[in-house]
């Protein structure tokens, strides 16, 4: 078994309507690595982050694990890869919080009597009172819905774990404690956002995604650094890379 | 944005929200039959059933303008049942009397039922009972969702009339609406994609599985006693 | 338009509980076997848009509101089975939050409000050139669709009303068909108006595709289930089985046909002595009431 989490090779994908989301991609992502996707919207990174478990299926090999993402990994490969949306309203469907954790490990056909432990460390993981789990989720405040929908996640232990824009509509203190939760984790991480200054403060490695092709792969500071590239894929260089710069340079 | 017009007193802590749910739903149901099931010659078991009732209703801790607020349910077919019942008998009178006795009698008793259960117990009492697989998760994700959906609407509906100056003819306002409604339901079925999606991202694999009950108590079988006073009364000649 | 408890003779209510739930139990196994799980949680998110859309209410002729059913709608999109086992969802859901309609004619409010509907609109649909129909086409049998499903469903009731012996058919079926065919109006609009929108923007959505197609062995299903008890409606009549209030109110309108004689239920006594009665019952409860309140008064309030 190599120790690549994720191989991705020629990968493409085309939506129903007929518009390219993905064209030919080739990424390799290491086990323990921390990679950001970064790129304008509408560039397929959501697209990308769903061929990781499978949901979608394009041309191309993925493969996760050292295994196919294909049928009958599919079921190995979704205990493996945990799959956090960018709307948790999507990711918490069931009545209760708790209902909502154990949904996973129940799935995975674990003994019912260690769910409400499991439950727990998933809760505590995420910095959330055991006490919220008999709590519906549209009672919660949107960092709360965050948190309870990465513990649903982290409750299947994964080895990767695919987070799409973990930071977006998050007041700044509920931002800087996801951002802690993340940095504490040993899963191997696929981001993929616009939050600049998270990629910098948590991702040794970034790859620019922009119209379903790769148009980077590199060291974080380097790539984000970069002004030209920055502009030409409809980013800019995050404030802090700027200061710095200007602090650098002599006046 | 918060909505609890459907879980309103659900969460209070008589003893009659903590019987167990399937308790609730036999005790209560069947106390509904045992009224659907006495003749009208016993004008005076209805009084008995009031009583019952009325203590039930005080031990629950449900407001009473609330309960009785809620008897309002009824008045179409009230009216309805007014107008077609011939006047010129007693008996006719008598007759409409009691449809509107055992119709309110029964209203207070669902009130009653729907009042002290959670929904997501509710929802076990169901699954317990044998009600199929697949309503109990429908209700359990209209749940879930109603709440979502609300708080769209409620935008919509604001977004709507930051946009609009004086209120057009009535076709055109049922035009706003059929668009409106077609824009909640085409990201109903959206969220609906995404959720799958969801679902088979944490192992769905066709099957719903249940978590822990609720416990059996001396309650449930105080309260089994009170329905079956209910059957016997209905059922003495 | 949810029947309530007491309105409805009892073993007419019993017969469509049974209908109802032999219906729903065949429309779930039919469903489990034919679509993906995907369907699962479509139902889910209907039946919450469907119990909201019936939340919001818009004004018709001056006083009156009416309000989206949603059954035609859901046939449409659906197909027959899922938009029962969608529209059941709902009316369980009302019954219990909302206490709209009653417990044990949860089986009448079903098969009036779900199968009634669901089938109606989705066989004037079909007629009308179904979903490969596109504009007007698509937008008059929308409409048609919507209206009528109303209009037979109403019908149904005013029936089952008249059968009970509760609300005579000469006042029942004019005040229910009358109003349901001013409401259906909106109703149709909005099916017509949200059809026509979705064939635009989202038409994979209202396409054969996305829903469960109604074979042979179905319709001779839903004839068995209709027709077996329908039989058995006809023979209300003169069944045996005992039904207070129907017998009562057969003496009551003096058509003499039920079985058991009238018993004399007023007796001679002036009325005054009967409120001095009923007073002092009712305050004897009121009181009953009180100290039931007081006694467990810890509740919390949320």
């Amino acid at each position: 078994m190599d120790d690549y989490a994720v191989r991705l090779t020629r990968l493409s994908y085309t939506y129903p309507d007929g518009s390219k989301a993905l064209d030919g991609l080739d990424l390799d992502v290491r086990k323990g690595e921390r990679i950001a996707v970064v790129g304008p919207s509408g560039a397929g990174k959501s697209t990308l982050l769903l061929h990781l478990n499978g949901i979608l299926a394009g041309s191309g090999t993925v493969r996760v694990l050292g295994r196919p993402v294909e049928e009958p990994n599919l079921e190995v490969i979704r205990k493996e890869v945990g799959l956090v949306f960018q709307d948790p309203n999507d990711q918490l469907f069931c009545p209760t919080v708790y209902e909502d954790i154990a949904f996973g490990p129940l799935n995975l056909s674990v003994p019912p009597e260690e769910i409400p432990r499991r439950v727990e460390r998933a809760l505590h993981d995420v910095g959330l009172e055991y006490t919220i789990r008999s709590r519906s989720s549209h009672h919660l405040s949107q960092g709360e819905r965050k948190r309870v929908a990465l513990a649903t996640v982290l409750v299947m232990q994964p080895a990767i774990l695919a987070l799409d824009e973990p930071t977006s509509n998050l007041d700044p203190r509920n931002r800087r404690h996801l951002i802690e939760l993340m940095a504490s984790l040993s899963a191997t991480l696929v981001i993929a956002t616009h939050d600049l200054e998270l990629v910098l403060s948590l991702c040794q490695r970034t790859v620019l995604l922009d119209r379903g092709k790769i148009w980077a792969d590199g060291e974080t500071r380097q790539l984000l650094g970069n002004d030209r590239l920055m502009k030409e894929h409809g980013l800019e260089v995050p404030l802090s890379l700027r200061v710095f710069d200007r602090m650098a340079r002599p006046s | 944005m918060r909505h609890s017009f459907i879980d309103r007193y659900a969460n209070l802590d008589s003893p009659l929200h903590m019987l167990e749910p399937r308790t609730k739903l036999i005790g209560f149901t069947g106390m509904i039959v045992a009224i659907l099931m006495t003749p009208p010659t016993h004008g005076f078991a209805f009084f008995v059933y009031l009583f019952l009732i009325a203590i039930f209703m005080g031990i629950s801790q449900i407001p009473l303008p609330y309960l009785v607020g809620r008897a309002l349910l009824l008045l179409p077919f009230v009216l309805l049942a007014a107008v077609a019942t011939p006047r010129t008998n007693g008996q006719g009178l008598y007759a409409f009397g009691i449809v509107l006795v055992r119709s309110i009698l029964c209203l207070l008793i669902l009130i009653l039922l729907t009042n002290t259960t959670r929904f997501t117990e509710m929802l076990k009492g169901l699954q317990g009972l044998g009600c199929p697989r697949i309503l109990t998760l429908n209700l359990g994700f209209l749940y879930r969702y109603l709440f979502v959906l609300t708080d769209e609407t409620l935008r919509m509906r604001q977004a709507r009339d930051c946009r609009r100056v004086r209120r057009a003819g009535m076709v055109d306002e049922l035009k706003l609406l059929g668009s409106m409604l077609g824009t909640l339901l085409a990201r109903s079925f959206e969220r609906a994609e995404s959720m799958y999606q969801a679902m088979l991202s944490r192992g769905f694999a066709g099957k719903f599985y249940v978590t822990s009950p609720r416990k059996f108590s001396w309650l449930d079988l105080g309260f089994l006693s009170a329905m079956a006073v209910f059957l016997a009364i209905s059922l003495w000649r | 338009m949810h029947i309530p408890d007491g309105f409805l003779s009892n073993r007419l209510a019993v017969s469509l509980d049974v209908i109802s739930a032999a219906t729903v139990l065949y429309a779930a196994r039919r469903a489990k076997v034919d679509t993906s799980g995907k369907m699962i949680p479509t139902m889910g998110v209907l039946a919450a848009f469907v119990f909201a859309a019936q939340l919001l209410n818009f004004p018709v002729l001056g006083g009156t509101s009416g309000h989206l059913v949603g059954g035609a709608l859901l046939a449409v999109l659906l197909g027959p089975m899922c938009a029962l086992l969608t529209m059941a969802t709902v009316i369980l859901a009302q019954a219990l939050f909302m206490q709209d309609g009653g417990l044990i004619a949860l089986g009448a409010n079903i098969f009036n409000i779900g199968a009634v509907t669901v089938f109606t609109g989705y066989v004037v649909f079909e007629l009308l050139g179904g979903v490969r129909s596109t504009g007007k086409r698509l937008a008059i049998a929308g409409f048609l669709a919507g209206w009528l499903s109303l209009l037979f469903s109403s019908a149904c009731a005013a029936f089952e009303l008249s059968l009970s012996g509760t609300i005579a058919l000469r006042v029942g079926l004019p005040a229910m068909t009358g109003y349901h065919a001013i409401i259906g109006v909106a109703e149709g609009g909005l099916t017509a108006g949200i059809l026509s929108f979705l064939s635009r923007v989202r038409p994979d959505l209202v396409s054969a595709r996305a829903r469960y197609r109604f074979g042979l062995a179905d319709w001779i299903g839903a004839l068995v289930l209709v027709a077996v008890p329908f039989s058995i409606f006809a023979l209300v009549g003169s069944s045996k089985l005992p039904d207070p209030v129907q017998s009562l109110l057969a003496s009551a309108l003096g058509s003499g046909s039920s079985a058991a004689p009238s018993p004399r239920l007023l007796s001679d006594t002036p009325y005054a002595d009967y409120a001095w009665r009923i007073l002092f019952l009712l305050g004897f409860i009121a009181v009953a009431f009180v100290v039931a309140r007081f006694a467990t008064g810890r509740g919390k309030r949320v």
